[in-house]
């Protein structure tokens, strides 16, 4: 069991649900999983709850867990690369009973082996997934109860002979409300109805988000709004990138970290612009920030060398950026996560003026015998200034700039 | 270039076009002149040095003597850090070795010329390449090979090229250059206005010559200091000043922003963007020489890291969280002394 510390807790884990019951949405998922625990476990070896994310099969295989008292042996399933590995954890499994229900006394089921995000699995996407669950729970001397998100049904068919698939639905919008309502009260946050109602709508059926959100939109007051909420439309659809987030930066330790980079599925190279941005956000102190920001330039130094094909590297990557999120686990405090990340969306918007100051530069550098980036440096301002004075400079007929080029260095403004 | 088509920037107008003519740099020139003198003992020549201090202008003097007006017809002019790839470079060069020989016009010099602008941008990868495309072609083609930094430059290329270094122009020699530009100009160009330009030019005479034009563009006749100092008010970089400023005083937010918008916006690299950093550092008169030599060590760690690691954006970040630090810690030393 853990002890309730003083710190903060993420909503998420402070209210997930610890009985079947309290586990919002898909009833009829739940009743068929549960009827497979309870009587049907000789007919299939295994289950796969599939669905989006954040609405509730981790939770529920929790719950199961602790009101029927079997043991719950977890792997992360993008980890579990080889059937060495498999066996590895799988094995001991079944010779031990657990010491969690030796305490609680003799009604323990046993053992199970839960594989969550199953479909992180394998290399190959085409040929990996389907056939490497299917290995797995051959090879299991346990039931085997696994999660994906993947919503191709056609994908996941050939599992039916050895999986019982139970599939979650997006959880409706009105229990997410009355869920909300409910954490709003425990938490003395006064809130207006619409704005639940539009986080709800917002998390698009998504549980987990929405409970996110809530603490995040209510972090600094104890009120909110409809309009503390329109904030919530330009934000980033991609849950697990904002959940590897959330959890990055209000993590209490470097083990903690390291464990979510590894069993993260977000894109290597999205996260390290994704911590880079909201870094200052997490320390607001110089001195914090400084180091963070060391380590973080350390990961990229990382990412420099791994180029495309040293990953054998990305460990240290995984650590330097750890350790990032740990130089003070004290000063943590829930924030608004900047998302999508700056740089792309600078760039994009950039794109027209930089291309045209680009075309400028290399029309200087022919005449110059200069490169771009030194006639950006050397020329540019200069050619800029003269242009202002006289309007009618020969200088543009000699460069043969456009019309609209002229326009823009006239117009640009300073370095 | 036609005669008919008369170059309008300074720089191109009045940049030598023999060895003798330029000013300056009188070992060097020395040097190459012995080698005009029989071109065929002509080694490859590497030269190095900080940027406005002729390189390129005795690349182009040297053409000029080797072939006459025609130089352009036996000389290939290429910035490797615009000409990306190095496939691109070594098309380029093979094409033009295998077509543009000697006999054709070009005297008695044996081969063609390739000048290779800015060689320390190119990658080891293409260096390598690049040492190979030598060998193969030093029978038909010469090299010159300009970088700021021969020590980007690997051995094996080094040691194949007769290699010299150029220092900054040394002042009272540009001043006098640019007094003379302004007199054919029919301008007068005043004392205290030309020391002005040549503190700002840093040695670089690129900057100063344009400085110069510029100022002539405001005004008529005598070009004085104030107007000099106009020019260079609103000619000088004033996104990293206000950068570096912003980290200093701790609105680390607002310094990456700035540093965005003068990515994004102007398209200045990181590299581009830290060298800036290094020369604004220098100037302000607020630090002390001991902290700037503090800021300048930590400038260089991140210079370091910039070429090493994946994006420039996050060193970039990583070093103005460094100055948010460093300016804190000033003000704590503050504090403790009251």
């Amino acid at each position: 069991m853990q002890t309730q510390s003083k710190m903060q807790l993420l909503w998420v884990e402070k209210y997930r649900p610890r009985k079947i019951e309290d586990v919002t949405g898909n009833d009829e998922a739940k009743a068929l999983f549960i009827e497979w625990l309870k009587n049907k476990r000789h007919t299939k070896k295994a289950v796969l709850l599939y669905g989006p994310p954040g609405v509730g099969k981790t939770t529920l295989v929790m719950a199961a867990a602790r009101e029927f008292g079997f043991g719950v042996v977890e792997m992360n399933a993008s980890d579990t690369r080889s059937e060495k590995a498999i066996n590895a954890v799988a094995k001991p499994a079944t010779s031990y009973t657990s010491l969690d229900s030796f305490a609680e006394g003799a009604k323990s089921l046993g053992n199970v082996l839960f594989l969550d995000e199953v479909d992180g699995i394998a290399g190959n996407e085409d040929r990996g997934g389907v056939n490497a669950i299917i290995k797995i729970v051959e090879q299991s001397l346990v039931p085997v109860i696994m999660a994906a998100n993947d919503p191709d049904i056609d994908k996941l068919r050939p599992l039916k002979k050895v999986c019982l698939l139970v599939r979650f639905q997006q959880v409706r919008i009105p229990l997410i409300i009355a869920l909300l309502q409910k954490i709003c009260l425990l938490e003395h946050v006064k809130a207006e109805f619409e704005a639940l109602e539009r986080i709800a709508q917002n998390s698009r059926g998504d549980v987990r988000s929405a409970i996110n959100d809530l603490q995040s939109l209510s972090e600094e007051n104890n009120s909110l709004t409809l309009q503390d909420t329109m904030m919530l439309s330009s934000r980033n659809k991609d849950v697990s990138m904002d959940e590897t987030l959330r959890r990055y930066f209000s993590a209490q330790s470097i083990v903690e970290t390291s464990s979510l980079l590894l069993f993260s599925s977000v894109d290597y190279d999205d996260l390290l612009l994704s911590v880079a941005d909201n870094l200052p956000k997490r320390y607001t102190d110089a001195t914090e920030l400084a180091k963070a920001f060391d380590y973080v330039s350390r990961a990229d130094l990382f990412r420099g060398r791994i180029g495309t094909e040293n990953w054998h590297l990305l460990k240290y990557f995984n650590n330097a950026l750890a350790e990032a999120s740990a130089v003070n686990p004290e000063s943590y405090k829930p924030f608004t996560l900047i998302t999508p990340p700056i740089r792309i969306m600078t760039l994009f918007w950039t794109k027209p003026k930089r291309s045209l100051l680009q075309a400028i530069c290399a029309k200087i550098g022919a005449k110059c015998h200069v490169s771009v980036e030194r006639a950006r440096e050397a020329y540019v301002p200069y050619i800029r200034l003269m242009l202002i004075k006289k309007p009618r400079n020969p200088l543009a007929a000699y460069f043969e700039f456009t019309p609209e080029e002229v326009d823009y260095l006239t117009k640009m403004g300073r370095y | 270039m036609a005669a008919s088509e008369e170059a309008l920037m300074w720089v191109e107008k009045y940049r030598p076009k023999t060895l003798d003519e330029v000013v300056g740099l009188k070992d060097i020139v020395d040097s190459l002149k012995a080698f005009m003198k029989n071109p065929k003992t002509m080694p490859h020549l590497m030269f190095a040095g900080v940027p406005g201090t002729g390189k390129t202008t005795l690349a182009l003097a040297i053409a000029h003597t080797l072939y006459g007006p025609n130089w352009k017809s036996f000389t290939l002019e290429l910035n490797a850090s615009d000409e990306r790839g190095i496939d691109t470079v070594r098309d380029r060069i093979k094409d033009f070795s295998r077509y543009s020989r000697a006999g054709f016009g070009g005297g008695d010099v044996p081969f063609a010329l390739i000048i290779l602008d800015e060689c320390d941008q190119m990658t080891g990868p293409a260096q390598t390449a690049l040492r190979r495309i030598m060998e193969v072609g030093s029978r038909t083609s010469r090299f010159i090979l300009i970088c700021n930094q021969s020590s980007k430059i690997i051995e094996p290329i080094q040691s194949r090229c007769a290699i010299f270094r150029f220092s900054r122009v040394e002042k009272q020699a540009m001043k006098q250059h640019l007094i003379d530009i302004a007199e054919k100009e029919k301008y007068t160009l005043l004392p205290e206005a030309a020391d002005r330009i040549v503190d700002f030019s840093e040695g670089d005479l690129r900057h100063a010559i344009n400085a110069l034009q510029t100022a002539s563009a405001y005004k008529d006749g005598v070009i004085d200091e104030k107007t000099v100092a106009l020019v260079i008010g609103e000619a000088s970089p004033m996104q990293v000043q206000k950068m570096i400023r912003k980290a200093l005083y701790g609105d680390f937010m607002e310094a990456r922003k700035t540093m965005y918008d003068i990515m994004g916006n102007f398209g200045f690299s990181g590299t581009e963007i830290i060298r800036q950093v290094q020369r604004e550092i220098f100037k302000m008169s607020d630090l002390t020489p001991q902290q700037k030599a503090d800021l300048s060590g930590v400038i260089g760690e991140y210079d370091f890291r910039l070429t090493e690691g994946a994006n420039s954006d996050i060193q970039l970040s990583a070093l103005l969280a460094q100055f948010a630090k460093f300016g804190k810690n000033i003000e704590d030393s503050y504090a403790d002394a009251k």
